[in-house]
């Protein structure tokens, strides 16, 4: 019963947030509506971090690549196979939840510092091959073309301001969709699993085929954002998805809280708004040249070390502990 | 046949090189329970210490010493003022293992930076201390100098050295124990927090081992050792992470594979040759060649 | 009370409208156009400045600048300075196509100039929608060939010659010079090597051996070690065609000093990866370097007889403080130069399309220091269409090959390659032009 209202809450609450998005965006410029879909497909991407580790304990460094392989099933169906563009984010996908369950299969066996060096060997070597069957591209890359936006929105209706309707409301569902099923029996079957895989294995939990699920459905997340970012970039190649990219979600990941979802959006906020605001800080302090090109590079590692130092498990713990402690006094 | 020969050769100078690194991720792990990405940086950091003393002092054996002493110091202050307060902030769940990888990730990124202001981001290069030139052998000069020679053999010594240092000394012991059961090595009265200093010391002095054995033969920029970073990694993992020897067998397996797939097979197999093998070895051996399963904890 | 609310309406409309006259008509003449105003234009640049990429060409952007203050402190062009904004793409698609679009609509640039890398430019182009918005993209620095696709990339002017043309000449090179000799090609697997692969086939010149092609930084001391042990078996005096970064040709030539193969190939270093200044600083032996065979389009940045040249080395020491002067800082100034040319060509009443429709009139006589052609017209966007081979010596200088100065003319198709006898147009008096 509890259950019913609160997933209703939850389709009520994204619906609302989905109209608001919808008025935002006819309010703010092509910039922010281009920024804005970057921090949508980051959201999501953080989302697929939070399933995997933060709920069912398993570090990837890879993700990069699972991204990869949702963006290039994403490409070649629509430029190779001419498909629409809705079919293709849906192909993204499948193809990457496939390859995640593969690799899950891999991974359920292995544990802590073993997966983390398999997902790295993962995210360095998949873009390559990208360069050695020519039907992806090479280094050139396939082109990801969603298309202007359909002619009765008119003429004047931005480009941007189409990406950012598609990946927010890919966005949305998604994110509704895992929230919904974290708050389910999968998710305590999957928090069980973090916290306690002996107790887990002992009350019947069956660990190995709930590890593969959990890399499926996060890959196929990931294959989504990663399928959303060639769509405003217009276009895929292996460069695309460079190891650093791993490392970016995890920090976007572990600064807004790796235990739940509600902070994916300011995830993503962190990860846009962090580079933009090192360029205008920089800009406006000037510098030597070797200062002003590192300089950013150095705040975001900086802000990453000040979170996990005073917030190593997101914000809303940190207030939850508070209260605890004054509780125990 | 001298295709063969070279490939042998260039394998096991390129499997010394991994295990430099290597040597150093286990060295943390072993004395920490922490992967430490920081290690390229701290490395470069040192190397760039190292080629101020080459051009003050003009040379490299005392660029070495700098280099190691200052690795030395250096991991030590990371652990005392960072790692420190981010273990006492965070004791469960997942997160004890993510947080100091991100935490590593972000001082990496810090350390390039400071690098980058302070010696900009031009490249430079440091003159190896003995012959680069290839022996010669019955006529034909060989893939293999005494500057190869020279890695090897400190490659090996400093296994041995370190190997002895954990097995055979009552601070190695310490170290297994702060790492493997912090608690109960406490409950024993071991100062588990200055053991574990002690561990990142080392590691940063083999750190700094590694980078002077390692730019000679490429070059210097705050970026270097990135690469390293990712095979020495894979390396340690095939090896198993428990042990030096692992380290080193791993470095050496990944050297050779990735050589005789690339000399052989196709030159595009660089990178996919170190994920194939380690989902090969990782799949008959999930705690890696020679790591064991009771040791794996956490 | 009707009347008192409409009476009230209408005095607010016309208070409305009135303040709204007042601030249209205040607003600068050229409002229409972006990035310009009376006194300042606004120019954009998207490159490497960290990582890997930017060790080579971090310097571009500063270059670039400390030529456009010396202009700026020289009257400007018509009296507006002008100014470069500068954005790091760390050679990421998903970067360049950010800070693009970060140029066009945060900072308003009015044109693009210098925008680097295929891979990254090729996605900022399009996510950026420079096409829609008709954003002149000036200058960009790099050589493959498909930028000169209009339908693709209408906007757009290269300036270097393209890989293909390089492969062709070289291909020349190699059959004047060494035509008894082996050949051999080791290539970076991305759009240099595949493009100059492609040149090689359309100049019907065929290697010994298959391409050696390696992924970008998989080119380790061991695979160069073993390359070059496969390839020194095959007898004579081959000729080694490397296709890459310097640091590569610096690894590749380190690794057959260790072999003791220097002496056993004919090395040639494609554009990309012959800064003689550069391999000396990464460790090769000047020995070694003395001899590379390589091309170059441009004189070389040690040769302070050209006017050219030296004028650029003077403006570097006077705005380019702390930086030295290579041949990377001297592309980036003669670019700067060539959009100094094009503002003015342009005229007072500076737009988008005036620009892009001068230097299509008269880019070709713009004066550069480029000792080959520039090949702007109504229809074609492709820049300096040739090369002159050199060879670089102990001192890191490139001196033309066989001593005297050839230049060779072509297409990145299947042209011929034809001795140019253009000479270079006069460089304007201080290097500040004064051309309309």
């Amino acid at each position: 019963m509890l259950k019913g209202t609160q997933s209703k809450k939850r389709l009520v609450l994204f619906i609302a947030f989905g109209w608001a998005l919808l008025i935002l965006s006819n309010q703010v410029g092509d910039l922010k509506l281009y920024q804005g879909s970057f921090v949508a497909t980051y959201a999501l991407a953080i989302t697929s971090i939070i399933l995997l580790t933060g709920y069912s304990g398993q570090l990837s460094l890879g993700h990069s690549a699972l991204m990869a392989v949702g963006a290039y099933a994403g490409a070649l169906s629509i430029f190779n196979a001419g498909l629409n563009p809705i079919v293709s984010l849906i192909i993204a996908v499948l193809a990457a939840g496939t390859f995640g369950l593969i690799l899950g299969v891999i991974a359920a066996r292995l544990s802590g510092p073993y997966l983390a060096g398999t997902t790295l060997a993962l995210a360095v070597s998949l873009p390559t091959l990208a360069n050695q069957f020519s039907i992806l591209g090479a280094e050139e890359g396939i082109v990801f073309d969603v298309g202007p936006a359909p002619a009765r929105f008119g003429e004047d209706f931005s480009q941007y301001k189409w990406f950012f309707w598609i990946s927010s409301l890919a966005a949305l569902i998604m994110v509704w969709f895992i929230a919904n099923l974290l708050s389910s029996r999968y998710g305590r079957t999957f928090k069980a699993l973090r916290d306690n895989s002996i107790a887990a294995e002992l009350s019947g939990i069956n660990v190995g085929r709930v590890k593969v699920m959990a890399f499926a459905l996060s890959s196929g997340v990931a294959g989504l954002s990663g399928a959303l970012l060639v769509m405003l970039i217009s276009g895929v190649s292996p460069s695309a998805f460079p190891l650093s990219l791993s490392f970016a979600l995890l920090t976007g990941a572990v600064v807004t809280g790796l235990y739940n979802l509600k902070g994916v959006i300011l995830g993503g906020l962190v990860l846009v708004a962090i580079p933009e605001i090192a360029d205008s800080l920089v800009s406006r302090i000037g510098g030597s040249e070797g200062f002003t090109t590192t300089l950013p590079g150095f705040l975001v590692s900086a802000l990453l070390i000040l979170a996990v130092v005073f917030t190593p498990n997101g914000p809303g713990h940190l207030i939850k502990r508070k209260h605890h402690k004054q509780k125990v006094l | 046949m001298t295709q063969f020969i070279t490939a042998v050769l260039t394998s096991l100078s390129s499997g010394a090189i991994y295990a430099l690194m290597s040597i150093a991720l286990v060295l943390v792990w072993r004395s920490t329970r922490v992967i430490n990405f920081a290690q390229a940086g701290q490395a470069v950091l040192t190397t760039y210490i190292g080629y101020d003393l080459v051009q003050k002092t003009g040379s490299y054996w005392i660029a070495l010493a700098g280099a190691v002493i200052s690795g030395a110091i250096i991991g030590a202050v990371i652990d005392r003022f960072f790692m420190r307060p981010i273990f006492k902030r965070v004791k469960t769940g997942p997160i004890v293992m993510i947080a100091p990888v991100v935490a590593t990730l972000g001082l990496l990124g810090i350390i390039q930076g400071l690098i980058g202001f302070k010696w900009g981001l031009t490249s430079q290069s440091i003159e190896a201390p003995v012959s680069t030139d290839g022996f010669k052998v019955m006529g034909t000069v060989i893939a293999f100098s005494r500057f190869n020679l020279l890695v090897l053999v400190f490659v090996s010594f400093a296994m041995l050295l370190l190997t002895l240092l954990f097995q055979r000394t009552n601070i190695g012991l310490a170290l297994r124990a702060s790492a493997y059961s912090p608690e109960i090595a406490r409950l024993s009265g071991i100062k588990v927090d200055t053991v574990r200093t002690l561990g990142w010391a080392i590691a940063g002095a083999s750190g700094g081992l590694a980078g002077m054995l390692y730019i000679p033969g490429y070059f210097l920029y705050p970026n270097a050792m990135d690469l390293l970073l990712v095979f020495g990694f894979v390396a340690a993992v095939i090896g198993g992470l428990e042990s030096l020897f692992g380290a080193v067998a791993g470095a050496m397996i990944l050297g050779f594979s990735i050589n005789f797939a690339t000399t052989y097979i196709s030159g595009k197999l660089f990178f996919p040759t170190a994920f194939i093998v380690l989902v090969l070895v990782l799949l008959v051996k999930p705690a890696g060649l020679f790591g064991s399963k009771k040791s794996r904890g956490a | 009370m009707i009347r008192n609310k409409s009476m009230r309406r209408a005095s607010l409309v016309s208070a409305i409208v009135a303040t709204g006259a007042m601030v249209l008509s205040t607003l600068p003449a050229q409002a229409a156009t972006p990035g310009v105003t009376a006194t300042e234009i606004k120019l954009g640049i998207s490159s490497p400045l960290t990582g890997s990429a930017g060790l080579s060409y971090g310097k571009v952007p500063g270059a670039m600048k400390a030529y456009f203050n010396y202009i700026n402190a020289n009257g400007g062009v018509y009296g507006r300075k002008i100014t470069l904004i500068s954005r790091d793409d760390k050679y990421l698609p998903t970067a360049a196509a950010t800070q693009t679009t970060n140029l066009i609509l945060k900072d308003n640039v009015f044109a693009l100039v210098g925008a680097l890398g295929t891979a990254t430019h090729s996605k900022a182009y399009k996510a950026a929608a420079l096409a829609k918005n008709n954003v002149p993209d000036l200058f960009i620095n790099t050589g493959f060939s498909g930028f000169t696709d209009q339908t693709k990339y209408p906007t757009t002017f290269m300036v270097l010659p393209t890989y293909a043309m390089e492969a062709k000449v070289i291909a020349k090179a190699i059959k004047d010079n060494f035509a008894g000799q082996a050949s051999f090609l080791i290539a970076q697997d991305d759009e240099f090597g595949t493009d100059g692969v492609a040149g090689f086939k359309t100049a019907g010149h065929t290697f010994t051996l298959a391409p050696i092609l390696y992924p970008q930084g998989s080119m380790t001391s061991a695979r160069a070690e073993a390359a070059l042990t496969g390839l020194s078996a095959v007898p004579g005096k081959p000729v080694v065609v490397l296709f890459g970064t310097t640091d590569v040709t610096a690894t590749i030539l380190k690794a057959a000093e260790k072999l003791a193969l220097t002496t056993k190939f004919t090395w040639y270093a494609g554009s990309v990866g012959a800064d003689a200044n550069t391999l000396l600083a990464l460790g090769v032996k000047p020995t070694t370097v003395n001899g590379v065979i390589s091309a170059s389009f441009m004189p070389d940045a040690k040769d302070l007889t050209d006017p050219y040249v030296k004028q650029f080395a003077d403006i570097n020491t006077k705005y380019n403080k702390g930086i030295t002067f290579d041949n990377y800082v001297l592309a980036a100034m003669n670019s700067a130069m060539l959009t100094v040319q094009a503002l003015r060509a342009a005229g007072k009443d500076l737009t988008r399309a005036g620009i892009m429709s001068a230097i299509e009139a008269k880019g070709s006589t713009f004066a550069s220091a480029g000792l080959v052609p520039l090949g702007y017209s109504a229809t074609s966007r492709i820049g300096y269409n040739g090369y002159w081979v050199s060879q670089l010596n102990e001192k890191g200088e490139g001196k033309p090959y066989g001593g005297k100065l050839v230049i060779y003319t072509t297409d990145s198709g299947a042209g011929a390659v034809e001795v140019s006898t253009f000479v270079r147009p006069t460089m304007p008096k201080n290097g500040i032009p004064t051309n309309s």
